[in-house]
């Protein structure tokens, strides 16, 4: 536990100047006292905190939820976030790691059962005497909003189908697809593929895995670096070949980016290599505008549309580079959330102690969107978790801003989900 | 592409983007994480003493400012058209009163506050927040702190003791916290939060009812409400039956919050983006086309792995001093300017940075040092020849002063933030 990269960490606690901006800004702490507050979870348990310690002196990190606004607002650049996400795996190697959070730290293996058989799959998950059984036997908030399979199967499985359609090119990029698309909503990675092909690059869809991020959020390290191990063995060709590594699942992306060498310290240079070839899309296609080389023969879209920055762009610290895009599009009304986070936080929202506490902090998102009038057909948000959530708090369908552009383009249906060509 | 990309979102910051998007301007902001106005006391100093002098607390500032002048001719002040600060000061009034968020000017006399300080010390200031002017100690009537018990850092007692041995007549009196809230533990936005809530802020003012007596006012912590701050003032004024007046707590400041978030959203209705997390660290130089001096094509910030680009037809620093984070410094005794490391006045050698005495009237150099800039804001080097083309510098940034010894901090940041974002508007 106590590594190279907890000694970076370790550090910036003496750059805190006790300001409390953080626990100002802090979602959590707003709705609970079960957290105290980054401050205190962070830099200051931080000192009571050492190699080889037996007993985590402060359980309350259980509570922060990795939104990761503490380090947004810091002024002087302390990671809070990465303390506490240290002090999570601390305490799952003291406790151990509760089978629910096995389960949910493993969604590429759930996703992979139930893509064999969608159907049933989702039947079983969604049916609301399993969700009772997974609530009181696993801890597994029945309220929360579940995914269900892919009914027309995998998108790998509608990838491979559609070869023959594909776009050969000169210019290629490599699709970083996660695990939400692959089984659950393929028709985010068919918009990502026509977008990617209207700006004229053929797409690389190669075997890949699940980033990790669910694992490293509930403390399993050692599973998560093999996955991350298998990534950079599968991608690493690619990578070589200059091809940018571009995801539609901004957590997906900070993961490979970011989260995985950080917290597993890795810092060799085949990691770097893969790591620093990631793209988030959007960030990916506001390059691309950048040079002046995205097509911009948008259809108009007139719709309201409420956008919500999901959390992980903070730590990506590209701004929010779908508004920039989607603001290109003409007719359509753009409303920014300023909320600081949707609640849900990836597996957090799942938890029956945390469920509760999920939804409090929507609530800001939640009242936003209501705010914004009864014109409102749908919301945008580029990671699938908080759309999900956000779906559950408003009662509106969520969509990806990918979506949106391809439907710009006058590639997809928006309502429909699906591609108006192949 | 922007006409102008601030870094920085300090006051100096906000008021330069609100200058120039106001005259037209395509503006953004990006600054490292939300800073300076977060520990601010809300209040805009002016000019509270002049270094050196005898200590007497400046009466009147705008008078004040030519002796000030006449001392340090290099101050931030000297940038500035005399006749330009009271024009400006009532735009910076206007504005505010247009985001609910009204100022109040000193009176017709010119006069500086006296203001409260968390400790019971009178700050000399010159506009303040409508929620701080009861307490103005030039004027005559009793006082009556009121804190909670156990909230951290706000203590009526000291603050009654200390105003009482300055020949004020005042008193103390602390109520329960479960008045505020029912949590643990709670700092002051989360209080100020809770008494956005109707019944805590009627209860309340009922139990100050209880608690005043004639003729007095009563000083409470800057905790009255944050998006009702309004509501809550008024209602606690009335149910209370006596004037009410916010003292500024230590970090986080609820009126300086107060302050940022009307001008974040006033600039959000003007189009203007404020990017947080966003450190810039880098720039791309261009020659410039009559080949006499540099440009900045971009400014970068970091991010998990590429540097972003800001392209902008000017830029703007804002970073403000040590404090905001806009120097930095190392043991050696150098100092540094952190995004382009332009040249610095402040002397480069440790021994040389503080004056042997700690509580030097003249204050310290390395206090006063900073970015010398030409009577556009733009940065010059040490023999006046222009540095970039189409760069800027605004607030505590600038060399020639030291504002918090002064009491100049937010006089600087607004007057020059808007002069620079006026200068670079009609260029």
């Amino acid at each position: 536990m106590y590594t190279e990269s907890w000694l970076s960490v370790g550090p910036t606690l003496d750059e805190c100047i006790k300001c409390n901006i953080c626990t100002s800004y802090c979602p959590v702490a707003a709705v609970t006292d079960l957290f105290p507050g980054p401050k205190y979870a962070g830099p200051q348990a931080q000192r009571f905190r050492e190699r080889g310690q037996k007993n985590s002196p402060d359980h309350s990190v259980d509570y922060c939820s990795g939104c990761r606004v503490c380090n947004e607002v810091c002024p002087s650049g302390v990671k809070i976030a990465e303390m506490n996400a240290r002090a999570r795996a601390q305490m799952a190697a003291e406790h151990g790691i509760p089978l629910r959070n096995r389960l949910l730290g493993r969604n590429e293996l759930m996703g992979r059962i139930g893509s064999t058989v969608p159907r049933l799959a989702s039947f079983g998950m969604q049916n609301p005497i399993s969700r009772v059984v997974a609530d009181k036997l696993f801890g597994i908030s029945r309220e929360a909003q579940l995914p269900s399979w892919n009914k027309g199967g995998t998108f790998g499985k509608w990838f491979k189908k559609s070869q023959s359609h594909r776009l050969k090119s000169e210019k290629k990029v490599v699709y970083f697809h996660g695990c939400g698309t692959m089984h659950y909503e393929s028709f985010i990675g068919q918009a990502a593929v026509a977008v990617f092909e209207h700006n004229g690059f053929e797409v690389y869809v190669p075997s890949q895995n699940c980033c990790g991020l669910p694992l490293l959020s509930n403390g399993e390290f050692d599973t998560a670096e093999e996955y991350f191990d298998n990534n950079i063995r599968k991608l690493l060709e690619y990578v070589r070949r200059g091809l940018p590594i571009v995801g539609t699942t901004p957590s997906c992306t900070l993961t490979l980016k970011d989260e995985a060498p950080e917290l597993l310290d890795r810092h060799d240079s085949d990691a770097h290599a893969l790591s620093s070839a990631v793209w988030d899309i959007f960030e990916w296609l506001r390059d691309l505008h950048d040079q002046g080389e995205l097509q911009t023969n948008f259809r108009r879209l007139e719709m309201i549309l409420p956008y919500h920055a999901p959390c992980q762009y903070r730590a990506h610290l590209v701004g929010k580079p779908a508004l920039e895009i989607l603001s290109l599009i003409p007719g359509l009304d753009l409303r920014e959330s300023h909320a600081r986070c949707c609640g849900s936080a990836g597996t957090y929202g799942y938890k029956v102690e945390k469920y509760e506490i999920s939804m409090a902090v929507g609530e800001e998102l939640f009242s936003f969107v209501k705010a914004q009038g009864p014109d409102v057909n749908m919301t945008a948000c580029d990671t699938e978790t908080c759309r999900w959530q956000i779906e559950r708090g408003t009662d509106l369908p969520s969509r990806h801003p990918i979506e949106l552009l391809a439907a710009a383009y006058g590639l997809y249906d928006v309502e429909a989900r699906t591609l108006l060509t192949n | 592409m922007l006409d102008l990309l601030v870094v920085g979102a300090g006051l100096s910051g906000l008021m330069a983007a609100y200058t120039a998007a106001q005259a037209g301007l395509q503006v953004r902001i990006v600054n490292k994480g939300l800073g300076s106005m977060h520990w601010n006391a809300g209040t805009v100093d002016l000019l509270g003493y002049i270094p050196g002098a005898e200590e007497k607390a400046v009466q009147r500032p705008l008078e004040a400012i030519a002796t000030l002048l006449q001392k340090y001719s290099d101050h931030p002040y000297s940038l500035l058209e005399m006749k330009y600060v009271p024009s400006a000061l009532h735009t910076f009034v206007a504005l505010t009163e247009k985001l609910d968020i009204p100022y109040i000017g000193a009176d017709d006399n010119e006069e500086n506050l006296l203001l409260h300080s968390p400790v019971g010390v009178p700050r000399p200031t010159y506009l303040t927040p409508k929620a701080q002017l009861a307490g103005n100690l030039r004027r005559n009537a009793p006082i009556l702190i009121v804190g909670f018990e156990g909230m951290l850092d706000f203590y009526p007692l000291l603050i009654a003791e200390n105003l009482t041995k300055l020949g004020y007549q005042a008193r103390a009196e602390t109520l329960p916290m479960e008045l505020l809230t029912n949590r643990r533990d709670a700092n002051t936005v989360q209080l100020a939060h809770e008494l956005d809530d109707v019944t805590r802020r009627t209860k309340l003012g009922r139990q100050l009812h209880e608690l005043v007596g004639a003729n007095e006012r009563i000083g409470l912590p800057a905790i009255l409400g944050m998006d009702a701050h309004a509501e809550v003032m008024a209602d606690i004024e009335k149910l209370s039956g006596a004037p009410v007046f916010e003292i500024p707590t230590l970090p986080p400041s609820v009126p300086g919050i107060r302050l940022f978030r009307a001008l974040q959203d006033g600039l959000k209705s003007m189009g203007v983006r404020i990017e947080t997390a966003m450190e810039v660290s880098g720039a791309q130089k261009t020659i410039s086309q009559n080949g006499t001096s540099e440009r900045l094509a971009w400014l970068e910030s970091k991010t998990t792995t590429r540097p972003l680009k800001h392209r902008a037809a000017n830029f703007l620093l804002a970073t403000g001093g040590i404090l905001g984070g806009g120097f930095n410094s190392d043991a050696d005794g150098r100092v540094w300017e952190v995004v382009l490391n332009l040249p610095l006045t402040m002397p480069q050698d440790r021994s040389k940075w503080f004056d042997s005495s700690f509580l030097s009237p003249g204050g310290h150099p390395v206090y006063t040092g900073g970015v010398r800039v030409n009577r556009d804001f733009q940065p010059v080097a040490s023999d006046g020849t222009l540095l970039y083309e189409n760069l800027w510098v605004a607030g505590n940034m600038l060399s020639g002063a030291d504002p918090i010894l002064e009491r100049s901090l937010e006089g600087i940041a607004i007057l020059t933030g808007m002069a620079a974002g006026q200068a670079i508007a009609t260029r």
